[in-house]
């Protein structure tokens, strides 16, 4: 009787069924999108630049509240926590991956979820720098990806004489991007948005005169360039 | 019933033949990671249902099922409400020093156990396992070692346990850190039927890890202040109620334990 007892009332909870409810919360998914890379890209100065590699690196993805007076008087009594390296928070994500651009066709490339705590976002902070070899993306042929943010590689044609230079630029700078969103994302409730991070690297070389630059200064000059038209050339659209 | 002292399960001296029942409600808080960033606020109440048998007056087998529920809430209002059968556990408790065999003042006793991985796994929409806040139970197979001194002089009592649990892999490739826990416990019964208790319990533990990766939010120490009643309203259902407040938390990254309150009820058969 004693033990029939005790094993009953084991055997009882060992059966129990057990019953999981989750409710999901503030989501915000994140993705790049690039146009499709074509043949030539014609520049606005009468280039074509056909591309053979284009590589993007990009490292971490953050929400940006909207400015908070109250929030910023208190970063300037609390110091700030150095980070060893990259890691995803609720408002960011420290997924380091590469893009292909020759491999883009318009469809989404996922990055991740973040899931921010209720508040107002006005903006996204997307940087770009040389990823770390588990990066989504790396290969043992992107081993440049390692010491750059981006590579590209191809010829140039100049469409009056028809010749063609070889074109090979690497950036190993840090770009970052602060995007405004059209109206800030205001969450007081659980809910699901999407954002889409557009990579428009049609236009990545124009304004760039290749015969003087290569004359000049050996593409210094044509890398600022480069970098600039990189650092406008990031669009956050939310859908 | 020769000895008068009111013990709860795992505390008692061990009686051939004696076999008790319990049910033990508990629970408790804990706020992990840092506010507005990536905290988890867990509530997590415990319905344990025991039976304990002494086969010999040296020897107390013991076994305890949990049933879990666990209501988990994340900064961007995420939820989740579990309710899982947890991990059973066996222990075993031997007397390895009386120091008379009718009313023994002093006990000393060795404690050995594990627990087992009869907690279901939660997943996601995806199948991938939940992280272990979601859990009901640990998932890996835990060995329990520990020993245990009880003093007996009419009306106090003292109770003191040192166990350590030493946890495998478990659930979502999470690996806990092991794990030290100290009991002292006095006991003043001035009545017949009613027994105050006060104590400190102290857990020390080593971090634990995901995937080989360290968890920031674990391994530290806590100590709490116990105050409890015993109380035994019939011949064989004895009471209990006991508040743990956290009085030394220097738990590792951002983790905070809130008041644990215990209650239950056992039936000696």
């Amino acid at each position: 009787m004693r033990s029939e007892i005790c094993i009953g009332a084991i055997a009882l909870t060992l059966v129990l069924p057990n019953c999981t409810m989750v409710t999901d919360g503030i989501e915000v998914d994140v993705a790049y999108r690039a146009p499709a890379t074509p043949q030539a890209v014609r520049t606005d100065m009468g280039y074509h630049v056909k591309l053979d590699r284009a590589l993007i690196a990009v490292g971490r993805v953050e929400l940006l509240e909207c400015d908070n007076f109250a929030r910023r008087l208190w970063g300037l009594f609390v110091p700030g926590r150095a980070r060893a390296h990259e890691e995803s928070t609720p408002t960011s994500l420290g997924v380091p991956m590469i893009i292909d651009l020759m491999e883009s066709s318009g469809t989404p490339l996922f990055a991740g979820t973040l899931r921010p705590p209720p508040g107002r976002y006005c903006g996204i902070r997307v940087v770009s720098a040389p990823a770390d070899a588990d990066a989504i993306g790396s290969t043992p042929e992107r081993t440049e990806m390692l010491k750059n943010s981006v590579l590209l590689e191809g010829v140039v044609e100049d469409s009056e004489t028809g010749g063609e230079v070889p074109l090979r630029a690497l950036i190993a700078e840090l770009i970052r991007w602060d995007l405004q969103f059209d109206e800030p994302l205001v969450f007081d409730s659980p809910r699901s948005v999407s954002i889409s991070l557009q990579i428009d690297h049609l236009g990545w070389f124009d304004g760039i005169d290749f015969a003087q630059f290569a004359v000049l200064d050996e593409g210094a000059a044509m890398q600022q360039r480069l970098t600039e038209n990189i650092r406008s050339s990031l669009v956050a659209e939310r859908l | 019933m020769g000895d008068p002292t009111l013990t709860i399960v795992g505390f008692e001296q061990p009686k051939a033949q004696r076999v008790r029942t319990s049910a033990t409600a508990r629970h408790r808080n804990d706020r992990i990671g840092e506010e507005n960033v990536d905290r988890l606020q867990l509530s997590e109440q415990r319905l344990e249902l025991a039976g304990a048998y002494s086969p010999t007056d040296r020897w107390t087998l013991s076994l305890m099922m949990p049933v879990v529920h666990r209501y988990v809430s994340a900064v961007n209002l995420a939820q989740a409400d579990i309710w899982a059968p947890g991990d059973l556990e066996f222990r075993a408790r031997a007397v390895v020093y009386r120091d008379r065999k009718f009313a023994p003042q002093h006990l000393v006793g060795l404690i050995g156990g594990l627990e087992f991985p009869t907690s279901s796994v939660e997943r996601d929409a995806e199948g991938i396992p939940l992280p272990l806040e979601f859990q009901a139970g640990t998932g890996s197979w835990d060995p329990i070692v520990g020993a245990s001194y009880t003093m007996f002089s009419d009306p106090w009592s003292v109770y003191l346990s040192s166990v350590g649990l030493f946890p495998t892999r478990g659930t979502a490739n999470t690996k806990a850190g092991i794990s030290f826990r100290q009991t002292a416990l006095g006991q003043l019964q001035p009545w017949k039927f009613l027994a105050f208790q006060v104590g400190v319990e102290l857990r020390i533990d080593q971090p634990g890890y995901i995937a080989g990766v360290r968890d920031p939010n674990t391994g530290g120490h806590i100590t709490y202040g116990t105050l409890g009643i015993v109380a035994l309203p019939h011949d064989k259902i004895l009471l209990h109620i006991t508040a743990a407040v956290p009085l030394i938390q220097r738990l590792d990254g951002a983790h905070e334990e809130g008041v644990g309150i215990t209650g239950g009820l056992i039936y000696e058969i």
